[in-house]
């Protein structure tokens, strides 16, 4: 294993590889900050360009892209309330609150290094777990995934503000996720006949509508600038980037929690980073000390998702390369890109291809570390959107959002449906639901959903061995914990305060 | 009837009009259309193909791989259905998936037969798969089961049309399996069995190879002509109905084509499917190329309907509401 450690190591530090792998994280960079383009676009897009190379070569221009995506996304969830990417859209509810509060520049360091060291942490988990690797894919059935769906959801709503509102927001989040076609029951559910409703509503419009959209809408209504500008009105000096880099430092519990539950969430087949980064958002906003001001700006909000979706990068090769079950559409086309230069995903590949893993796992770590200090050093200049004006402001950021609604899947109906989603996020925000519980059964819905009929079926119609039989008994516990803790806590509150 | 048979007349009639311009073809770039999400089997096939697909008409031609998901594959065939003959938009048609809904009555906005069929790329068989930990080693085993719970993808997908034929063709039918359906793809199904979520699987030869050579799963029977290693074929166990289960991707243009331009289309994906660089480069991507010139695989889609519908009372929903 260490022979290939070096190995990989010489033969990425070869000039045209190192060109390789800057191309791939300025391609990565800029597809992963504008709303709907993302790694999946990206990897299509450089592709062909493969095809000539060595297999290798390939997967450090691959590497270099999926380092860097979550990076660039984390910039626009910052600064303009847009995940960049899916998987940053836990990133918006506390860095956005940090960029009205004039810390932009707090947060985009904060992310910056969160994402650099999230990602040597997942890969150092990675490296650790890949003799393991194959039983732990295996530990999760469907009743595992079905437990796990419900664990996100209740630790997220069990830690909302208000409770009832919380419960009323994750199940409108839940019916969304159910419109469509049902592959098992093999049905049409709410589309109202309309065709574009036959796969249901993909996530990334929802997200560009219920953030992006709703966002410039409510800062029309507000006017001014994103941020207070700051009271000497000098600019340039209030970026504040190494002070997001020390919180990162302050809180190594937070980095290794989220780095920990993203890489072991993108470890679990089928599901992926968007899920890793709520996870890691809810687990920190929930067991953390002095939890009041998540959601208000806690750099904390920033670290443990941002650490996540870059930690999830190592954890989701395990099933990728092991299986050929690939946990989103950007590890869909690397797995493409995989099968066209003859790595056929399988459980030998781990084995039999070390080397190329191993170019590949350094490409990835040289990726985020490279994205890590772009974005560190632009990050100043970065700032400065959130002092131009609305009437500047709101055409171009909609403009760029429903460039990118339409860019995902070349579908008209995506645009709608961001709008659509704009005005209902635009309402919940001034109602004051939240938009986070929403989003998660969003994501969990159609996994929850699959994963119970078909424990159903291998149960025989018994649901009580849910919480008797093998992983998902262990979280079935875990979803006791999440649910009681919230009360405990509010009962030793109680007591302290009488 | 009448009405159709009309309007395919005025088409043909328009075309005939248009035609001198075919002998330009193409002046554009061609698109074939993935009826699915980059990065499986099919968009594998189109992208490496549509380079040397290209190479056939001159240097400066471009062909596009374009994807367009949606409706279980439905949507992306539509969209083709609809599209001008001009030869500018191909699509790459999975058999018998698509034609699965009609065998099932269910409406859609295509018409198979009636399609400019180019030519065949791919062939793949099935495998009848089961863990490599269980006592099951022949089909006979399979059948003294008390339990038989098998794992493929949704209704409507192939694998699942695949599973419920060997079931009705070697009796299992009796022993009222059980059908996990909606694994999000083959290869989930195929580590559900490794866990044990089921006990049998039916997949495509070139998805499970690689888990019966690392010894999770064992194959005990292949549909086709020949037996793959060790593995007898259904006809040699005595099963000559389930020789035909296969999985095809094949080329294809809008009704209506003009002869000439089909002709010319024909014979560059002729000459491309012979091309040594395709074929190594097929090989490396571990593509079961197996041509068939459109006119045969025209014939082939007209055996595959009467193959499957011979089976269509089978092919119900297991799990419908």
């Amino acid at each position: 294993m260490f022979d290939s450690v070096i190995a990989a190591s010489i033969y990425l530090g070869s000039f045209e590889n190192i060109l390789y792998l800057c191309l791939g994280v300025t391609v990565g960079l800029v597809f992963g900050t504008i709303p709907g383009l993302g790694g999946a676009t990206a990897i299509a897009l450089l592709l062909p360009l493969t095809f000539g190379m060595e297999a290798e070569q390939a997967m450090i221009l691959m590497g270099g892209i999926m380092g860097a995506v979550a990076i660039g996304g984390s910039i626009s969830a910052i600064l303009l309330n847009t995940p960049g990417t899916a998987p940053n859209a836990a990133t918006c509810f506390d860095g956005y609150p940090l960029t009205q509060q004039g810390k932009a520049g707090i947060a985009i360091g904060a992310a910056a290094t969160a994402s650099a060291l999230g990602g040597i942490i997942g890969l150092g988990i990675l490296v650790m777990v890949i003799p393991v690797a194959k039983s732990i894919v295996l530990l999760f059935g469907p009743p595992a995934f079905f437990m796990m769906a419900v664990l996100g959801l209740t630790s997220l709503v069990a830690a909302s503000d208000n409770l009832l509102r919380g419960l009323i927001a994750a199940c409108v989040g839940l019916f969304v996720a159910f419109i469509g076609y049902d592959e098992i029951g093999g049905e049409l559910r709410y589309t109202a006949g309309i065709d574009y409703l036959w796969d249901g509503i993909s996530l990334v419009p929802i997200l560009i509508g219920l953030f992006a959209i709703a966002e410039m809408a409510k800062l029309f209504v507000k006017g001014g600038t994103i941020a207070q500008t700051p009271t000497d009105g000098d600019l340039t000096r209030i970026t504040g980037t190494l002070d997001g880099v020390k919180a990162v430092f302050k809180n190594p519990k937070t980095l290794l929690a989220g780095s920990t539950i993203g890489s072991l969430v993108g470890m679990v087949p089928g599901v992926g980073g968007t899920v890793a980064s709520f996870m890691s958002y809810s687990f920190t906003a929930q067991f953390s000390k002095n939890n009041e001001n998540f959601g208000k700006g806690d750099i904390r909000g920033v670290i443990a998702p941002e650490a996540s979706n870059n930690a999830k990068d190592g954890g989701s090769l395990i099933p990728t390369l092991a299986f050929g079950i690939p946990g989103s559409a950007e590890m869909a086309l690397f797995l493409g890109v995989l099968v066209l230069h003859g790595m056929t995903p399988g459980p030998m590949l781990l084995i039999e291809r070390e080397y190329s893993i191993f170019v590949l796992i350094l490409a990835l770590l040289l990726s985020t570390i490279f994205g890590a200090i772009i974005m560190l050093s632009a990050s100043r200049y970065l700032v400065k959107i959130t002092y131009i004006d609305s009437s500047i402001l709101i055409p171009t950021v909609i403009s760029i959002a429903m460039v990118g609604a339409y860019a995902l899947h070349g579908s008209i109906g995506d645009v709608f449906a961001a709008g659509f989603f704009g005005l209902l996020g635009y309402l919940m925000i001034r109602f004051d639901y939240p938009r986070i519980t929403f989003v998660i059964a969003l994501v969990l819905g159609s996994l929850m959903e699959r994963s119970f009929t078909q424990s159903l079926l291998m149960f025989q119609g018994d649901w009580t061995r849910f919480m008797t039989e093998g992983t998902s008994r262990i979280l079935f516990i875990l979803t006791v914990i999440a649910l009681l803790v919230p009360i405990l806590h509010k009962l030793r509150k109680y007591w302290r305060a009488s | 009837m009448v009405l159709k048979s009309l309007t395919t007349l005025m088409f043909a009639s328009v075309l005939g009009l248009t035609s001198y311009a075919q002998a330009d073809f193409p002046e554009k770039e061609v698109s074939i259309v993935i009826p699915y999400g980059p990065g499986g089997g099919f968009d594998l096939a189109v992208r490496s193909f549509a380079p040397f697909f290209a190479k056939q008409f001159g240097e400066d031609t471009v062909v596009l791989p374009v994807n367009k998901p949606g409706a279980g594959g439905r949507l992306g065939t539509a969209t083709l259905y609809r599209a001008k003959p001009d030869g500018y938009t191909l699509a790459i048609i999975n058999l018998p998936g698509f034609a699965l809904p009609e065998i099932l009555n269910e409406k859609v906005d295509y018409d198979l037969r009636k399609m400019s069929w180019i030519g065949r790329l791919e062939s793949q068989n099935y495998f009848l798969l089961v863990s490599a930990k269980s006592d099951i080693y022949t089909l006979e085993d399979l059948q003294n089961q008390d339990k038989i719970t098998f794992l493929s993808t949704g209704y409507g997908s192939t694998v699942l049309a695949a599973a419920q034929i060997a079931a009705a063709s070697l009796g299992l039918n009796e022993k009222s399996p059980v059908y996990i359906t909606g694994y999000e793809s083959t290869s989930n199904a195929l580590v559900g069995l490794v866990r044990g979520d089921g006990n049998v699987a039916v997949s495509p030869v070139s998805s499970s190879s690689k888990y019966i050579e690392s010894g999770d799963l064992r194959a005990i029977a292949v549909s086709g002509d020949e037996a793959v290693d060790d593995v007898q074929t259904f006809a040699q166990l005595g099963y000559p109905n389930l020789t035909q289960l296969n999985l095809d991707r094949a080329i294809a243009g809008p009704p209506g084509m003009a002869p000439e331009l089909l002709a010319k289309l024909r014979k560059a994906f002729d000459a491309a499917v012979q091309d040594p660089e395709f074929l190594a480069q097929a090989k490396k991507a571990r593509m079961d190329v197996l041509p068939l010139n459109g006119e045969q695989a025209q014939e082939s889609l007209e055996d595959s309907y009467r193959f499957y519908e011979q089976f269509s009372t089978s092919l119900s929903n297991p799990n419908a509401n």
